[in-house]
């Protein structure tokens, strides 16, 4: 009866079950008296009432905070709100860039004997890159694909190369785009063109 | 005797002067040789003389760094005209050649801006969004304003020149851009120039 009554007093508070609460301990006390008496343990009634107090002080203090009884928010995150700082978001988006920039070198005006022979690309994949590469090579009049390597790795080159489709002789506008992916994951990153000017002889 | 081992030392020596002379003979033809091949040789005064002479064209290397991707941020809390928040865009040419740097066509993808519509030019309404790129002026400064700005058409072919190399140079740029007062915000929205660099 004594350890029910501890516990309401814990637990209620500003209503009329905390006083219920109180009466609870009294009739506890009236029983630990009489317990007390029977076991010889008088010492109880002062312990009890201590942890009766500290426990109430524990409950009641934190909540009322230290002077205007503002709570602190747990969602919040401590810090500055993303977005605000400029230099930040610059700084973020500069990383990005930087991850997608590429390097390559192709020979601007290859020659190929023949339709169906090889000539010099001379396409770099160089080692400072950090991605691979693929190459793909459009005619700028038809859109048509004309050549399409496989991926280079870092540091690679390939000189010579044999067109995919079979030219006329003559001289063709076309772009070659070089298109970047990562080598971890070989994901897209973008792509980037070049220029070219073919020509086949004969 | 002695006679005899004179005369064999004599014939010894004699042996070893025509292997020298002959040595240095054969030196000289090689001599006259390498100069025939390069076609050397005294020409009388008021003749004259047909020299080939060969020549191999090198294979003209384009070697570039530039970027594939372009990210950046639009606001309207930006202070100043250019509502763009943009990274410094580098571009590098490696080679011995200038180059130009254009873009040929722009992907633009404003499905999530509900209502709103892309403008080719400074000029926007409430729901418009108009983006560009504009050469560095100041070192490492965002432009803050819209002029020499060279503004990106909407899924079109185009050939808008952002910027030319010398042999061996860098330049920087930036994305600028602006934005109509009703264009929602919190949205994200695609602008995909492709560039193409070309021999200048």
């Amino acid at each position: 009866m004594r350890e029910i009554a501890i516990y309401f007093a814990c637990v209620m508070r500003y209503n009329d079950a905390y006083s219920k609460a109180i009466i609870l301990y009294g009739i506890g006390v009236q029983d630990m008296k009489t317990d007390a008496k029977k076991i010889g343990m008088r010492w109880l009634l002062p312990v009890g009432a201590a942890i009766l107090l500290l426990a109430a002080g524990l409950y009641f203090f934190p909540a009322r905070g230290p002077s205007d009884s503002l709570e602190l928010d747990n969602n919040a995150t401590m810090g500055i709100l993303p977005g605000i700082d400029l230099a930040q978001r610059q700084a973020e988006l500069q990383q990005q860039l930087d991850e997608s920039m590429i390097a390559f070198s192709i020979n601007t005006s290859p020659v190929f004997a023949t339709g169906g022979s090889e000539g010099n690309l001379m396409l770099e994949n160089p080692a400072n890159n950090a991605k691979l590469l693929v190459v793909e090579i459009y005619m700028d009049e038809t859109e048509e694909l004309l050549y399409q390597s496989k991926a280079l790795p870092v540091g690679s080159y390939i000189e010579n190369v044999r067109l995919d489709k079979v030219l006329e002789p003559g001289e063709y506008a076309a772009t070659a785009y070089f298109k970047g992916y990562r080598e971890d994951d070989h994901s897209y990153i973008g792509q980037a063109g070049a220029a070219v000017t073919i020509y086949v002889l004969s | 005797m002695k006679r005899r081992l004179l005369l064999s030392a004599l014939a010894v020596m004699l042996a070893a002067g025509l292997l020298m002379t002959g040595g240095y003979a054969a030196s000289n033809d090689a001599v006259a040789y390498a100069a025939e091949a390069t076609q050397n040789e005294d020409i009388p005064i008021g003749s004259s003389n047909e020299v080939m002479m060969v020549g191999v064209v090198e294979p003209t290397i384009m070697s570039v760094t530039m970027p594939t991707y372009v990210p950046f941020h639009i606001s309207r809390s930006v202070q100043g005209e250019n509502k763009v928040i943009s990274p410094r865009i580098t571009v590098t040419n490696n080679s011995s050649i200038p180059v130009s740097l254009d873009v040929v066509y722009t992907s633009v993808d404003l499905s999530r801006l509900q209502g709103t519509t892309w403008s080719n030019g400074p000029y926007i309404g409430e729901n418009q969004v108009a983006v560009g790129f504009q050469p560095e002026t100041l070192l490492n400064q965002m432009p803050t304003t819209l002029d020499q700005t060279k503004w990106l058409l909407e899924n079109t072919a185009q050939d808008i020149n952002i910027m030319t190399l010398g042999a061996y140079d860098s330049s920087a740029m930036y994305v600028v851009g602006t934005l109509g007062a009703a264009v929602p915000e919190n949205y994200s929205f695609s602008v995909v120039p492709t560039f193409v660099v070309r021999q200048a």
